[in-house]
């Protein structure tokens, strides 16, 4: 992740490794489903996530962008029982309901964050918590998973709440080609990952193409040194899981031999099940192109591309294979396949009719979501082109769930959906906005106006002499 | 919308760049509403007259020459051009690419010595990209020398068009204390702030006797030595990157024992210490959206720290931190300088620490940071409020010059313009 200075990072400590961990962001996510891949962890790593008790909202005169494209001026939204139960003029206050008078204030779908490092690369950086953000023993990690790494504790989840953030996507980094398992959770206050694990939500897959995986594995002295041994090294494993998945549908019945599972093979094959969504980490439009080409010689999807910064020159191959693009607003030029991202990359898919959606990769951007959809629009509209709020505001809410596999839950304010809601204190595409009010399947977690509101994360607890009490 | 802005959108922007003369002109800028930096404060429905390369009138009654070119820009906002105070442009074309970056090195036998001004290159894509963002000024600093903990002699640039950028080198001797760094001088800060009250106390001596020679044990190498003496004459003030209060406490103390000038750069923790900057006049070069506790050091960081600084009486200018240390320095310095106001920073206090503060900072308020007449002609103009990610500068003077927009990367988007024929 690139959370810390690139370049300014702190040379003589994390040296190389640090910087092949930055260079190296990708991701994955991942379902719990079916048999193949995710069975048996079901049970033992299942998400025992609960919603928070709280009474029902009633959210009164708000400006709505409900992220599926409209703009709803002056509408009541009601929350009651994690859902957003009813959206328009004029709903009536039942009681013992929590009535918040949103006149002036926007409201917006919980954003949704693709790719965040939070938990794993966590705050304050030690040589400890750097580490966890990948295992770079080998180029294929296949069977990691990031939700054994998460510390959650890290203060960045707080900040991405505050900053309107309901839902983000753990990733490993993108030194393995290969990077493991996402897990998709929400950054509220918990003991265990497992009380943050967004309950259902599809597994992915994190994988990388281009200078990092080369350059990682390469400077150690092992494979692969360059992009075609990247893709002769993919084509291998995954030629490997499609004789997995192939036999372990055609086993017989009764088993009497007892064989240890492959872990690397299981989550694969869950990939080409179509169970698990591969997040691909992956800038130059040649880069893409080939990555696309390999899925589909093994016939499996890629839900989308990550640091896309060339997506705009080639849009319709995301078209084609029916991916997302997850971007920048404007991060370009640390390295030789950044160098041409422009700030229109957002606008330019967008207008070409591809999927695209803003990601942050690092927690300083992971709270500040709104600002990232604010700078691609406005580079956008620099360029002749029409993009509304109501339109921008999809690529941090829609188009990041359906890169989830969560459309039907979450991205929208819309009656069924959960609850994930924030009222911002005015058009959230200012820079003088910010989250005043954010709910999680209907229960108020974060709530600015409250003074003693401070970071739930242990890290910021102080003793009574230090910094932090000074004020 | 003003017609200004109108014009500028995409295509007919392309049309109107190319009557942009090159060259210094009388230029006068009508209608607009400018934030002057000065005790004039906001002034509406005024006139910015630019005639050379200097300012020669800033009012609403201004009496504009028949030669003069007029730009009406009824609406708009016009500021100085801003001034990042801590980047690399000039200094790095991509950050991974070793051949292409100058601002530090880790071998050799610079130390304090070592001074980036020889590496600056004008044709930096960074460069272009910055200038037409609005930024006209910055330093450019060094990252890390042979000698720990001096980093070197940062530069102070002019982004004007052409070959040179360069306003002013040496522009102070900067140094790197706190736990991110304390390896290189030995594995503790301690030992970061021996090294450097030993090198001035050295450099004093060789003051006092110029004709000796470093002994020969000295640790340090006649040229630091040399640059070292700048500083405790007060040449050139002494730049300390450092966020933990302790170590800002050092710096304080370090200031009133030398008698020198010190510049403070990063402080996170530097609101917790704001009443005794102030009192020691010790200007703080921040990042205000900075609000991670990314590393030990900086652990009580906080939102605000940028207006409690400014209400204690410190003199606060910006800079933008990771990568955008070198990319987009431009751009994400006014987004930062507005995400220090949605955190309670005043807003004129936000545009003064893009110009005036940053211009007393480093002692060039006599001829920039203010709109004013007899100033350098940095002016931008702007179809909205500077601080907000969906304002765009529409036209940009730099040195009286009014500079092109086009960047490597708008050549991109023309290229790949959806709509394109």
């Amino acid at each position: 992740m690139r959370l810390p200075t690139l370049e300014g990072l702190p040379r003589g400590f994390f040296g190389a490794a640090y910087l092949s961990l930055l260079f190296a962001s990708s991701h994955a996510f991942g379902t719990e489903t079916q048999d193949v891949a995710t069975a048996p962890e079901r049970n033992a790593y299942r998400s025992t996530y609960t919603p928070k008790p709280d009474v029902d909202t009633l959210i009164v005169n708000a400006t709505v962008l409900d992220g599926n494209g409209s703009r709803l001026n002056g509408v009541d939204v009601s929350l009651s029982d994690g859902k957003i139960v009813a959206i328009g003029p004029d709903l009536v206050v039942e009681e013992g309901v929590r009535m918040i008078d949103a006149t002036g204030r926007w409201v917006t779908p919980g954003l949704i964050d693709v790719h965040s490092h939070n938990g794993t690369f966590s705050l304050p950086l030690t040589e400890d918590s750097i580490q966890d953000i990948s295992e770079v023993s080998a180029p294929v990690v296949a069977n990691t998973w990031i939700e054994h790494a998460v510390n959650v504790q890290d203060p960045a989840f707080y900040l991405a709440l505050a900053g309107g953030v309901t839902t983000l996507q753990i990733l490993p980094g993108s030194a393995p080609l290969i990077g493991g398992r996402s897990v998709v959770v929400k950054p509220i206050k918990a003991n265990t990952v497992f009380d943050m694990k967004f309950p259902g939500a599809p597994y992915g897959l994190k994988m990388a193409c281009g200078e990092n995986p080369k350059g990682n594995f390469g400077s150690k002295g092992m494979a692969p040194t360059s992009r075609q041994g990247e893709i002769a090294m993919l084509r291998e494993t995954w030629s490997q899981a499609q004789a997995y998945l192939h036999n372990s549908r055609n086993k017989g019945g009764d088993e009497a031999e007892i064989k240890s599972r492959d872990f690397k093979m299981e989550t694969l094959a869950g990939v080409l099940s179509g169970e698990i969504r591969v997040h691909l980490h992956c800038y130059r439009a040649s880069d893409i192109a080939v990555m696309f080409a390999v899925a589909n010689e093994f016939d499996y999807k890629i839900a989308a591309v990550h640091h896309a910064v060339e997506a705009y020159k080639v849009p319709e191959l995301f078209k084609e294979n029916d991916a997302c693009a997850a971007v920048w607003s404007d991060w370009w030029g640390f390295k030789m396949e950044a160098r041409d991202a422009i700030r229109e990359n957002a606008a330019f898919v967008d207008a070409a009719g591809a999927c695209v959606l803003m990601h942050s990769d690092s927690p300083s951007v992971g709270q500040r979501l709104n600002l990232e959809a604010a700078k691609a629009m406005a580079a956008g509209r620099k360029a002749g082109l029409k993009i509304s709020p109501e339109r921008a505001i999809v690529w941090i809410t829609r188009h990041p769930a359906r890169t989830l596999g969560l459309e039907d839950r979450i991205g929208q304010v819309a009656v069924g959906y959960n609850a994930d809601v924030v009222i911002w204190s005015g058009d959230p595409f200012s820079i003088y906005s910010k989250a005043d009010q954010v709910f999680v399947d209907g229960a108020l977690h974060f709530d600015r106006r409250n003074k003693q509101q401070r970071s739930y994360s242990d890290i910021a607890l102080r003793s009574g002499n230090a910094g932090g009490s000074h004020e | 919308m003003s017609r200004l802005q109108f014009r500028t959108l995409f295509f007919g922007f392309l049309l109107a760049m190319t009557q942009i003369p090159a060259f210094a002109e009388t230029v006068a800028i009508v209608g607009v509403t400018a934030h002057t930096n000065t005790q004039k404060g906001t002034l509406y429905d005024a006139t910015v007259l630019i005639d050379g390369e200097r300012i020669l009138a800033v009012g609403t009654d201004v009496e504009i020459p028949e030669d003069a070119r007029l730009i009406e820009a009824t609406g708009s906002i016009v500021t100085p051009g801003f001034m990042n105070s801590a980047s690399h442009l000039g200094l790095t074309e991509v950050s991974s690419v070793d051949s292409t970056s100058d601002y530090s090195v880790e071998g050799g036998p610079l130390g304090a010595a070592f001074d980036v001004q020889y590496a600056l290159n004008a044709n930096s894509e960074l460069v272009a990209l910055a200038r037409s963002d609005g930024l006209a000024r910055a330093v450019s600093i060094p990252e890390r020398a042979a000698v720990a903990p001096f980093a070197g002699l940062g530069a102070l640039l002019h982004l004007r068009s052409g070959p040179s950028i360069l306003q002013q080198p040496r522009i102070g001797l900067f140094v790197e204390i706190g736990g991110q760094t304390s390896d290189e001088s030995g594995g503790s800060r301690s030992a970061q702030w021996v090294i450097l009250r030993r090198a001035l106390d050295e450099a004093g001596r060789l003051r006092r006797n110029s004709r000796s020679i470093p002994s020969r044990d000295s640790y340090f190498s006649r040229y630091d030595l040399e640059t070292l003496q700048e500083v405790s004459d007060g040449e050139m003030p002494l730049i300390i990157g450092a966020d933990r209060e302790s170590d800002i406490h050092q710096a304080i103390r370090l200031k009133q024992e030398y008698g020198i000038r010190i510049v403070l750069r990063g402080g996170a923790e530097a609101w917790l210490v704001a009443d005794e900057l102030a009192a020691a006049s010790i200007p703080v070069v921040i990042d205000p959206s900075f609000n991670l506790p990314q590393y030990f050091d900086q652990l009580n960081v906080r939102d605000d720290s940028a207006a409690i600084l400014q209400k204690a009486g410190v003199l606060i200018s910006f800079k933008v931190s990771s990568i955008h240390t070198s990319y987009d320095s431009g751009f994400t310095l006014r987004e930062v300088a507005g995400i220090a106001v949605s955190n309670g920073l005043d807003y004129s206090a936000a545009l003064k620490a893009l110009t005036i503060n940053a211009a007393e900072t480093w002692q060039i308020s006599d001829h920039y940071g203010t709109l004013q007449a007899g100033k350098d002609a940095d002016v931008v103009i702007w179809d909205g409020d500077p601080l907000e990610p969906s304002t765009l500068p529409v036209a940009i003077f730099v040195n009286g010059t009014q500079i092109s927009q086009q960047t490597r990367q708008t050549r991109l988007r023309d290229r790949y313009h959806p709509n394109r024929n």
